[in-house]
């Protein structure tokens, strides 16, 4: 390793500088690799795509990707073994992708650890066969009967086949097959090097990579996130490393890397993993994502409890190389409590760790006069504009409301932002960052009183000039269908006694006034809380709690996570809302096809059932989307036949991703109790969810698991071995032609469990009701077990069907689909 | 060091992409929204030929306007705008160099590229990029272009637009843009506060949204006319750029009447289609002129928004 000797201050000449040390770098065409003898010998491999600032959101995922595409491709090579606790690289769903796009990806699975910065995706496998092992492969040719004419000789089928193969004809092998005896060719594949394999893959796994939104920038126009402007590509380690030679876009692998922007040597060139990360510490680059995760946490935290926050001591990019990590764990003081704490914000601080290299925190602070504003909009300054995490005074963490933008107390005049440099001794930085935040904070002050000038009541007219949509108009066409909507769940409310008169009042109130901060500057420059500044407004305008809270939390659930809102008015808003929304798109054809969905209509739908769920138990959602449907679709100018079916069927999917993502249950209880066997399957999402939850632990029984075999096997004679017209299914069970002893005993359990499970039915306990269908297993394994359903007596095989089909109705498809539920490997006893 | 004033600051951008081979170029002479609008971009970015150059744009941007009363928004701000036809590999080092020309010590201070999608419908024109950001300012919006009037773009051009009255009151320090030292004798204020203001009342307040529409619509059928007609002429003499400027002053007028709220619904959306239109058959037949053997319709059919 060479010294930093020659220190040189420029860019330029620091470039010029590292030229030498790259033409001498150890390694370079001298590398010892295993000869045929040592097939088994392995190598690490380093890959860096050394990129333009590739957007934070799009990293952690493209980080994945590269270590699952290596992987693959590694494994298609035969360069890994597939013993070494090889790991199949699981194709996900879209859905389930996106699901988990917040969390890191898992390293330690995989044999291709994967790192990233703003700046670089970066592969590193520890342990790679030098040579791919020879391989040995069959390959059936012609028949034997086409490859040799009468007399025995050779057909020009052999003869080609053989070339084909790079064989000769007496070399080649006959072996049985199903169709017969076949000519076939032993073929032997000699492993490549796997340098000259790398070379051939690696390009084509940074090629094939793919990125929600990608571009060109050069000539041979791959499309990749942003430029790609370097490649260090090396197979082994120190001396022993060479250079796996490839181009993409017009960049040639090499050895070299690069630093921090700033730091004082900006190119370096590595030997191997270790080297690499050393060189890239030292030029102020953390390559881990979960180190630089732990280093923001803990230096947020030294922040807070030092004695003078506002003076961040840090070394100089200067200064000597910069401590390692591992001081940075350094104790934090104790007895110093802070006096403020961070607003929590996961998602911000996985926006920090995605666009820095090398994270520092500074703390700076702005007037305290802007507290005045709401704790909401300060946060949404801070956070989505300028991407600074607020502080509060420290012991005001209470969970109380719904985020940390909508928790009750008030803020620090702090903020906490994040700089992808060493420091900011002399405060430079600190002092622009404030002076930005105060231009906002202005901003948002003057809009703040601006808006309030136009209270919300009279804006409702200006949504006449807001589009909705295209084909749905303006917002103020919306606001009038949702209106009727709302009126609708009021009055099925009403009737449940579940919402007084006064409250139907806010609730239409509410919905009156909504989407009238659509009108307000506040909106029109952090889009990002339309809804929440209504409610501010509202509130500030003097109306009632329950109207600005529901004006408020109209937009609630955002998704499965979220929380409902906080009242049964605001439910009833945010219903109508999203009935809306979805009826109207299914309407105008904006409804959701795979991956794609234009309008957020899955979204919507996943907060439509949680409402209706855990917000307004008991609601009948069925009926009421019927309805909506029909009241508001002759409204809409343009509408599309058949609409409601697909609403439907989309509705309850929804509700079935939500008793799978939500309530943890399996997929085929779901489909037990959402079955279209089942009358009203899903009309009450409340029940709906009961029920399923009451199966999924009576399933575990072994009565019912006999019971759910028998529903199968009874689904199955019904459908398959007969049919309704041919044994009367209309027809009462005749007790006189009930011969056998079982069959006498399963007619008795039926109708002993008729009425039981009548009054069952209109209660809610789902418990109770399983239990109760569990009882009927000994008569139905009897019948099974002694009874022939199919007897040749045409009257007792059509009593002994009718037997079963009321059987049927009366316990399979009653509370859910039995036959659905498929069998547990060991059941409980 | 001495802080530049915002005249200096200009000189200095313009003599440091000159030294990269850059034409300068002079303002252009009609309201735009931005230096994107410019002929020297938005054609020049069209179709094979290598192009280089530099510019300093007054654009207005009618909704912004505060009649001279907001610290930090203007009616009409100045942009230096830098297009390099096709990027070089080291942009980015060019670029910060270019901010160290201005009197920025990189060392100290924290820029960040953050991304930042640019998209233009009516011109028929989006990039990928980022907003450049100085400790937590943005100075820069930085796109590389992928499509201009509706056409992929091979080369790509890189866009780089300075805002400079924010650099300047950065540099400066001072609290507002109307205090920033336009030369050493005299203040942005001096030279333009009574501009912003009077552009303010008349877009606001004066101009009559009868009048725009008329204006728009005789803008619009005469750049339609002038399109029509483009067989009737030797492909050279076509004056192509006339028809462009027809439809920068209907995307003028189109703003006038946004800032006004004059615009409704749907109306709104079928505006930007028609200048779409004009934009997408403007750039079709400078592209087909320039490679009559690519086959390019050049009055074809143009889809709209």
């Amino acid at each position: 390793m060479r010294d930093d000797s020659g220190k040189v201050e420029s860019r330029e000449a620091a470039v010029l500088a590292s030229i030498p040390e790259l033409l001498e770098a150890p390694g370079l065409g001298a590398a010892h690799f295993a000869g045929p003898g040592e097939s088994d010998a392995t190598l690490p491999v380093l890959l860096e795509i050394g990129c333009e600032e590739i957007p934070a959101r799009f990293l952690v995922d493209a980080e994945r990707q590269l270590g699952e595409r290596l992987e693959k491709a590694l494994v298609e090579a035969r360069l890994v073994r597939q013993e070494a606790g090889a790991v199949a690289v699981a194709a996900t769903e879209p859905g389930q992708r996106q699901r988990r796009a917040a969390k890191p990806p898992d390293k330690s699975r995989s044999r291709v650890k994967t790192f990233s910065t703003p700046r670089r995706l970066i592969a590193h496998v520890g342990s790679l066969l030098v040579k791919q092992p020879d391989q040995t492969e069959e390959v059936t040719g012609p028949p034997i009967k086409v490859a040799f004419d009468a007399e025995g000789k050779p057909t020009r089928a052999a003869e080609s086949f053989a070339s084909k193969n790079g064989v000769e004809v007496k070399d080649l092998l006959h072996v049985e097959t199903a169709k017969g005896l076949y000519l076939a060719a032993k073929k032997m594949t000699i492993g490549r090097a796997a340098v000259e394999v790398l070379a051939d893959l690696l390009p084509k796994v940074i090629a094939g990579m793919t990125f929600p939104k990608s571009m060109v920038w050069e000539e041979t126009g791959v499309r990749f996130v942003r430029p790609i402007r370097w490649i260090v590509a090396l197979l082994g380690e120190g001396d022993q490393s060479k250079i796996i030679p490839f181009e993409v876009a017009g960049v040639k692998s090499g050895n070299i890397t690069r630093s921090h922007r700033l730091a004082r040597k900006p190119q370096v060139a590595v030997t191997g993993f270790k080297d690499y990360t050393n060189k890239l510490r030292r030029g102020h680059v953390e390559i881990d994502p979960e180190r630089r995760r732990r280093r923001v946490r803990q230096q947020i935290q030294k922040l807070l409890a030092s004695d003078t926050p506002e003076l961040v001591s840090s070394l100089e990019p200067e200064a000597s190389p910069l401590a390692p990590y591992a001081d940075v764990s350094a104790p934090i003081p104790e007895n110093r409590a802070p006096v403020s704490n961070l607003v929590p914000d996961a998602d911000l601080e996985g926006w920090v760790v995605a666009s820095t290299e090398w994270p520092q925190p500074i703390l700076g602070s702005f007037e305290q006069r802007f507290l005045e504003l709401p704790r909401e909009i300060l946060i949404t300054v801070m956070r989505d504009h300028q991407k600074y995490f607020a502080l509060e005074p420290a012991g005001s963490d209470g969970e109380s409301g719904a985020g940390p933008e909508s928790r009750d107390g008030g803020l620090m005049p702090s903020f906490v932002t994040m700089l992808n440099v060493p420091g900011d001794p002399q405060g430079i930085i600190r002092r622009g960052h404030e002076r930005v935040l105060t231009a906002r904070l202005e901003d948002a002050g003057f809009f703040w009183h601006a808006d309030q000038k136009i209270p919300l009541p009279d804006r409702v007219a200006l949504l006449e000039r807001v589009t909705y949509h295209d084909k749905l108009g303006s917002y103020a066409d919306k606001i009038r269908r949702t209106r009727s909507i709302a009126e609708f769940i009021c009055a099925e409310l009403e009737s449940e006694n579940q919402l007084n008169p006064g409250q139907k009042g806010h609730a239409l109130r509410a919905v009156e006034l909504c989407k009238c901060d659509l009108t307000t500057q506040m909106v029109q420059e952090f889009t990002e809380i339309q809804g929440i500044v209504g409610g501010l407004y509202a509130k500030a305008q003097g109306e009632p709690d329950e109207v600005w809270q529901a004006i408020y939390d109209h937009y609630k659930p955002v998704n499965l996570d979220d929380r409902c809102p906080r009242s049964v008015v605001g439910a009833v808003v945010s219903l109508a809302d999203k009935l809306d929304a979805v009826i109207g798109g299914f309407s105008v054809g904006l409804e959701p096809t795979g991956s794609s969905d234009p309008f957020g209509l899955r979204r919507a739908g996943n907060g439509i059932v949680k409402i209706a769920t855990e917000a307004l138990p008991g609601l009948d959602l069925y009926n009421l989307a019927s309805r909506a449907h029909q009241e508001i679709e002759p409204i809409l100018s343009s509408r599309v036949a058949g609409g409601w079916k697909q609403i439907e069927s989309f509705l309850s999917e929804r509700l079935a991703f939500y008793l799978e993502a939500v309530a943890g249950l399996k997929y085929d209880t779901i489909r037990a109790v959402l079955s279209p066997e089942v009358s009203h399957s899903w009309n009450v999402p409340s029940r709906v969810l009961e029920r399923a939850k009451a199966l999924e632990a009576a399933r575990k029984s072994a009565d019912f698991q006999a019971l759910a075999a028998a529903a199968k096997r009874t689904r199955n004679i019904l459908t398959k071995s007969a049919k309704p017209e041919d044994f009367g299914a209309r027809m009462p069970v005749s007790a006189e032609l009930l011969r056998s002893q079982e069959e006498r005993e399963l007619y008795s359990a039926s109708e002993a469990a008729r009425a039981e499970l009548a009054v069952l039915e209109s209660g809610s306990d789902c418990k109770a009701a399983f239990h109760r269908l569990a009882k009927l297993r000994p008569a139905v394994d009897q019948f099974f077990d002694k009874v022939m359903v199919m007897d040749p007596d045409l009257a007792l095989r059509a009593n002994r069907l009718r037997l079963l089909s009321d059987l049927d109705t009366l316990a399979f498809r009653r509370f859910a689909d039995l036959s659905e539920l498929e069998a547990a490997v060991a059941p409980d006893s | 060091m001495h802080t530049l004033n915002f005249q200096d600051m200009m000189a200095a951008l313009s003599r440091f992409w000159a030294n990269q081979g850059c034409v300068i170029a002079l303002p252009y002479d009609l309201e735009v929204g931005a230096g994107t609008m410019c002929p020297e971009t938005f054609l020049r970015v069209l179709g094979p030929d290598p192009w280089k150059v530099a510019y300093p744009q007054p654009s207005r941007r009618p909704a912004d306007g505060r009649y001279g009363e907001n610290p930090n928004r203007l009616l009409k701000h100045t942009q230096m705008q830098v297009i390099l036809k096709p990027p070089p590999a080291d942009i980015q080092d060019l670029y910060l160099r270019s901010l160290a020309e201005l009197g920025i010590r990189l060392r100290d201070h924290d820029i960040r590229f953050e991304e930042d999608n640019w998209e233009a419908p009516t011109l028929g024109a989006w990039g990928t990029g980022w907003q450049v950001m100085l400790d937590g300012l943005e100075i820069t919006q930085f796109t590389y272009f992928q499509q201009c009037g509706g056409l992929d773009l091979d080369p790509v051009s890189a866009e780089i637009t300075y805002g400079l009255e924010r650099i300047a009151a950065f540099l400066q320090d001072v609290p507002s843009v109307y205090d920033i030292r336009w030369s050493d004798q005299h203040t942005y204020g001096e030279i333009r506060l009574q501009e912003e203001l009077e552009l303010s009342v008349y877009d606001f307040e004066a101009a009559s949204p009868e009048v725009c529409r008329t204006l728009l619509d005789t803008y619009e059928g005469e750049c339609l006319r002038l399109l029509g007609s483009y067989r009737d002429f030797s492909a050279r003499r076509f004056p192509l750029r006339k028809a462009y400027e027809l439809c920068l002053k209907c995307s003028h007028l189109f703003n006038i009447l946004d800032a006004r709220g004059a615009i409704s619904v749907t109306e709104r959306v079928a505006l930007i289609a028609r200048i779409r239109r004009m934009a997408v058959g403007v750039a079709r037949i400078y592209v087909s002129r320039m490679q009559p053997a690519e086959g390019l319709e050049p009055v074809g059919e143009v889809q709209p928004a």
